[in-house]
């Protein structure tokens, strides 16, 4: 047993370093040749007019933002330098801390849930399944067809209460359940509604890492005696990590900045229960016509994401370092 | 330092200057760009930009665009360019166009949007239009107090143009079934109610879901309907009154005896037909076009009711009057004026031709025999438009777009419509929101 075990870390550790059975990795001390300082010199010269360019189709704008979250303006007029009352005012607005608690809870069964998801059907259909490539197809569906379309079928399948799953849901004495009326139901269908969009790129990345791990690994894993359970838990799931964190970046911020989800689906309602930050930053700007506060709210966003994104990409380095 | 010479003969040195150079340029072009006279605002030129909304069916835009394009003006040699835009995100195509001025001279929009951009002094004012008018005719023809509801500080903001009203309608049909009566004040709605409820039919059929404002609408008109409103005489929210409790009170009474469909909060506009086309409603609260939007054998069943009587006396409803702007970035002002002039001498057509349009903003059109064909068109502009109030009563301003499908208003008509909040406490809600947002 203990022999199995020491063996089964050992495959553990040569996998982790992307070396297979038989396989040799990178030799060790091995570097990459430096580039000449004459030739980095020019290289930068080549890059600068993009960077340039960049600078100017992004850096612009946004300072442009930054700059109007501090005025009292409107669409049209920049109107007055206020200094950081917009920032101040958005954060001692109760129903700006409603909609980030909403958007931390869509944000987290947005992410984890898809990923979940994603993952385990990654896993099953990288076995031979009958009709694997059309299954792949279909289950693409979702992320492909336009959120609109997808949107318009969600409402149909639970709005009223002749929808389908209001009328299953009574067919189980559930009573007449008003999916999107119920201010928790509501929350529930708008984050149920983010997993069924997002897990089929959850699952593209996943089958994508799945794919890059050599399958002698498991092979060895299984001849020393490892479990499923622990071929997922010490094997499947770090040889994954790094696109693992890559993907639960991406899904963050796809989550954070999702406006069409919410927005088709519920508007925010009943009553603000499902208004993320993204659809109050837009319904403060546009029905409103308070830019200042509303650039404030996209401002602190992008705050928060960046951390969030710093601390995941840490993440991806220690995978890749392991 | 010599430069390398590739295989083509474009050397690294030549590269680096022509990108250089490229991207000085894009500089220079960018910072160039001032914003401000932008070439080809209002159309530029002999141009002239008309913008309009697509106010009605698939016929409409191509026959408002054929009325549109055969304009000759009286004087000069303009001549007019016609765009469609959406209604997906509108404001903020008719934003950034006017801010850059780049945008139109004459156009359509939202019911507010006239006095939005009027506030930021983008708006040429109607007054010499409408004086014009007062010899052709024109000015004389426009229906009961629609012109006034134009009026600004500073002049008229826009011209009438069509109009959007709320009112009542019922399936006369489930009407029949259910042995109720047709309802004149809010008693009797009450016990045509309880009649519609015993054969499982709401009698309070509205939508106030997402994109659906027509909840929050119908809550106003109760308010105008009871002698109440959202604004002042000085023209600020003022929503906590006696009359406003009392209409709230009322309609939260529909709810809780179940005479309002529990998915209110949730029901978009197709939801709401869906409803009527299952005959679950069998009153409710619309716009003009519902029987249309509803279709099918349901729609001949449907009737518009005559208003109904407060318990005070007071009869009222909400409408909008939606309008036509001209604006200060034009080729020219008198061509402006022009085109209107033709454009409201010709535009019949879209009513005539049944395009869809809401109803019309002239007497000459609504009686015609193409338009009187529809006798709950008819009821609307003869019953329904005299005793209607635009959001600040018997005129619009720019404190009216607080209200105007904005969150503090959606989150208020959910909160009565699901029974969550009492009268009193909802509207004392909504005022803290308007002021916050002030």
């Amino acid at each position: 047993m203990t022999t199995s075990s020491s063996t089964f870390t050992g495959s553990m550790e040569r996998a982790r370093r992307g070396v297979g059975v038989g396989g040799s990795g990178r030799p060790p001390g091995s570097r990459r040749r430096g580039i000449a300082p004459g030739r980095a010199r020019t290289l930068t010269f080549l890059v600068l007019p993009s960077i340039i360019l960049v600078l100017l189709l992004n850096a612009y704008p946004v300072i442009y933002a930054g700059i109007q979250s501090l005025r009292n303006g409107d669409l049209i007029a920049s109107g007055d330098f206020i200094g950081l009352k917009n920032y101040t005012s958005v954060l001692t607005d109760p129903s700006f801390w409603a909609s980030a608690r909403f958007t931390l809870i869509f944000t987290l069964v947005g992410v984890f849930g898809s990923w979940a998801v994603g993952l385990g059907v990654a896993m099953l259909l990288r076995g031979k399944v009958p009709l694997g490539g059309f299954f792949k197809v279909l289950l693409l569906l979702p992320w492909v067809v336009p959120t609109v379309v997808s949107a318009t079928a969600w409402n149909w399948l639970v709005a009223t209460p002749q929808s389908p799953l209001p009328m299953l849901a009574k067919s189980l004495g559930f009573g007449n359940v008003l999916f999107l009326a119920d201010p928790l139901l509501a929350q529930i269908v708008v984050c149920v509604f983010k997993v069924w969009i997002s897990f089929p790129f959850m699952m593209m990345m996943m089958s994508a890492a799945l794919a890059s791990v050599d399958t002698n690994v498991y092979e060895a894993a299984r001849v020393d005696g490892a479990t499923g359970w622990q071929m997922f838990r010490h094997m499947t799931l770090p040889l994954t990590a790094r696109s693992t964190y890559i993907s639960w970046i991406l899904m963050t911020i796809f989550c954070v900045n999702d406006f069409p989800t919410v927005f088709l689906l519920t508007h925010g309602g009943p009553v603000n229960a499902t208004q993320t930050l993204v659809v109050k930053a837009y319904q403060t700007v546009f029905l409103e016509f308070r830019t200042g506060p509303g650039v404030a709210i996209a401002f602190l966003m992008t705050i928060v994401l960046v951390v969030i994104s710093v601390v995941l990409f840490k993440g991806v380095q220690k995978a890749a370092i392991e | 330092m010599s430069s390398i010479t590739s295989g083509s003969g474009f050397t690294r040195r030549g590269f680096l200057s022509i990108a250089g150079g490229v991207a000085a340029a894009a500089v220079l072009v960018a910072c160039s760009a001032d914003g401000g006279s932008g070439g080809s605002g209002g159309g530029g030129g002999n141009t002239l930009k008309f913008w309009n909304m697509p106010w009605g069916g698939t016929e409409f835009n191509p026959l408002d665009k054929k009325i549109t394009e055969a304009w000759k003006p009286t004087s000069g040699d303009f001549s007019a360019t016609y765009q469609e835009i959406q209604w997906a995100n509108f404001t903020q195509t008719f934003s950034s166009a006017v801010a850059s001025n780049t945008g139109p001279a004459v156009s359509s929009g939202g019911g507010t949007q006239a006095f939005l951009f009027e506030s930021q002094g983008k708006i040429a004012y109607a007054d010499a239009l409408f004086e014009s008018w007062k010899s052709n005719g024109l000015y004389d023809d426009f229906l009961p107090g629609l012109i006034d509801a134009m009026k600004v500080e500073g002049g008229y903001a826009a011209i009438p143009y069509n109009l959007d009203m709320r009112v009542m309608w019922m399936n006369k049909a489930l009407m029949e079934q259910a042995g109720a009566d047709v309802p004149t004040d809010w008693d009797t709605y009450l016990a045509a109610a309880e009649k519609l409820k015993a054969i499982g039919a709401y009698a309070f059929g509205v939508g106030a879901g997402a994109g659906s404002f027509t909840g929050g609408h119908i809550l106003t008109s109760f308010m105008i309907n009871n002698g109440g409103g959202l604004f002042n005489a000085d023209q600020q929210p003022e929503v906590v009154t006696d009359a406003n409790i009392e209409a709230m009170e009322f309609v939260l009474e529909m709810v809780s005896k179940g005479y309002v469909d529990p998915g209110t909060v949730s029901y978009t506009s197709d939801n709401v037909q869906t409803q009527w086309r299952e005959h679950l409603f069998g009153m409710g609260w619309d716009g003009a076009g519902l029987a249309a939007n509803v279709g099918g054998d349901v729609a001949a069943e449907l009737e518009v009711v005559s208003p109904l009587a407060g318990p005070h006396g007071d009869k009222g409803s909400l409408y909008f009057p939606n309008s036509i702007m001209m604006y200060t970035n034009t080729p020219d002002q008198s061509a402006s004026e022009d085109f209107l002039t033709y454009y409201y001498q010709n535009m019949a057509p879209l009513w005539k031709e049944h395009t869809g349009i809401g109803l019309p903003p002239l007497k000459s059109i609504a009686e015609t025999d193409e338009f009187r064909s529809d006798p709950n068109a008819v009821k609307i502009i003869e019953e329904w438009q005299p005793i209607a109030q635009t959001w600040g009563g018997t005129s619009l301003f720019l404190g009216v777009t607080k209200v105007d499908g904005t969150p503090a208003m959606d989150a208020f008509t959910q909160s009565i419509y699901s029974g969550q909040a009492g009268a009193k406490d909802a509207l004392e809600t909504l005022q803290k929101a308007l002021e916050a947002t002030a």
